[in-house]
């Protein structure tokens, strides 16, 4: 092959990287669905509202691979606000699975965190009861059960790093301004494709 | 020309011709190491997909993650030319600075096959100490250059991905670059120094044949002929 082939050779090999790159990067900035958050604490769920505190929501998907940062992140956020703030992980469970589907590397490293509930969401009751739809969205509500943020704490899908959400809920809890109260979510859906009620993006 | 200059003439050659002997060897070495770690990047790449990420879910229904066919397709490219030409051209200067460029966007992928974790950003500072093997200090700016250009186009069209903040400085880049360049400067003043040793070794081989077949008999030489 002559210098000239070669080099077409490069070019297309950088055009074909370039594409892949350009296919993960789509992949990983498309948000998950936002859902409908309870703007107010709801008054059936079976979590108890910590009125001394702001307390934190976060619903996942035990098998989501993705979740894996947002829980990570949580962790982050956990040691910079230590105990300011009250915080939950439920983890969804569907009808018709065996009790190893929340048996995982997740639950764990949630169960790990300090100061961190971790619990069993039957059927996606609670999820339903906070509007939430893809896994690793969190609410936070103050101590009078109103939602002071919605979204997730990941940069981008399954993306470890510093992100709009955890920086926003760290406002909230140092008594900072927050520029905004959302952020996307970047996750495993909750539900099944039949049962989501919205796939409306943030 | 006399016969001491022509002789002086010879051994200059011959060590010309001694270091380039040297230093093709050391890049047709490094070629082959490269031509293995980019098979066993590419393994690697897959086995982390489908160990950490092998399933996206909705609910209960699964379906094949995105890392999976990302490490299959993207990594299977991002090695396949580099692999050709380091069997096709070893030691050909375009077959170390394609391989440079592979390098660094391997530690790119597996930086998001890893779910960002901060421990494989290391991967970018281990790829440039393994491109100063080569000991060309052109392959490591090649390195640097697509090093910054990613975090450049990508702290455009999707900051956050790069610093976790939206609107950065445009010249955050550099900052990231600034470190890279950091360990370019140990790396390239060792790989000029490595090739001054070899260019040493070459000369004093060249004289030592010279002396030996009776070509030179005048007296010993500087180190510098």
């Amino acid at each position: 092959m002559g210098t000239r082939g070669l080099i077409v050779v490069c070019v297309v090999w950088a055009v074909v990287v370039g594409a892949g790159f350009a296919l993960l990067y789509i992949y990983k900035a498309r948000p998950g669905s936002s859902g409908t958050p309870a703007a107010q604490w709801p008054a059936d769920t079976r979590l108890a509202l910590d009125r001394t505190r702001p307390n934190l929501v976060m619903l996942a998907h035990p098998q989501c691979p993705c979740t894996r940062a947002s829980v990570a992140e949580l962790a982050r956020l956990i040691a910079r606000v230590g105990d300011r703030v009250r915080a939950h992980v439920l983890f969804v469970k569907p009808d018709g699975v065996d009790a190893s589907w929340q048996d995982t590397d997740l639950w764990r490293s949630a169960a790990a965190i300090p100061g961190v509930t971790v619990g069993v969401d039957e059927l996606g009751e609670e999820a339903r009861r906070f509007g939430i739809e893809t896994s690793g969205h969190v609410l936070l509500y103050d101590a009078t059960g109103a939602l002071q943020f919605r979204g997730g704490i990941t940069s981008s899908r399954g993306h470890e790093g510093d992100s709009f959400g955890q920086r926003r809920i760290v406002a909230l809890l140092t008594t900072q301004t927050p520029d905004r109260a959302d952020a996307p979510v970047f996750g495993c859906n909750l539900f099944d494709s039949n049962v989501r009620r919205s796939t409306e993006s943030p | 020309m006399t016969d001491k200059a022509s002789a002086l003439e010879a051994i200059l050659k011959r060590a010309t011709d001694f270091l380039d002997q040297q230093l093709d060897r050391v890049h047709r070495q490094t070629d082959r190491m490269f031509m293995w770690l980019m098979i066993f990047q590419w393994v690697f790449g897959i086995v982390v997909a489908i160990a950490f990420s092998p399933y996206g879910w909705s609910g209960k229904e699964r379906s094949i993650h995105m890392h999976v066919p990302i490490a299959i397709v993207l990594g299977g490219a991002l090695s396949g030319l580099p692999i050709a030409l380091t069997i096709l051209r070893p030691g050909a200067t375009i077959t170390r600075h394609v391989v440079a460029v592979s390098q660094v966007m391997w530690s790119a992928l597996l930086i998001h096959l890893s779910g960002g974790r901060i421990e494989t950003h290391f991967h970018v500072f281990g790829s440039l100490a393994f491109l100063a093997f080569y000991r060309d200090w052109r392959v490591l700016v090649t390195a640097t250059i697509f090093v910054a250009a990613d975090h450049f186009v990508r702290g455009i069209l999707w900051p956050e991905s790069v610093y976790g903040i939206a609107n950065p400085e445009w010249w955050r880049f550099l900052e990231h670059a600034f470190w890279v360049m950091f360990a370019d400067a140990f790396l390239i003043l060792s790989c000029i120094r490595g090739v001054q040793e070899i260019e040493k070794l070459a000369e004093r081989q060249a004289q030592i044949e010279a002396l030996s077949d009776g070509s030179w008999t005048g007296p010993a030489l500087p180190a510098a002929v």
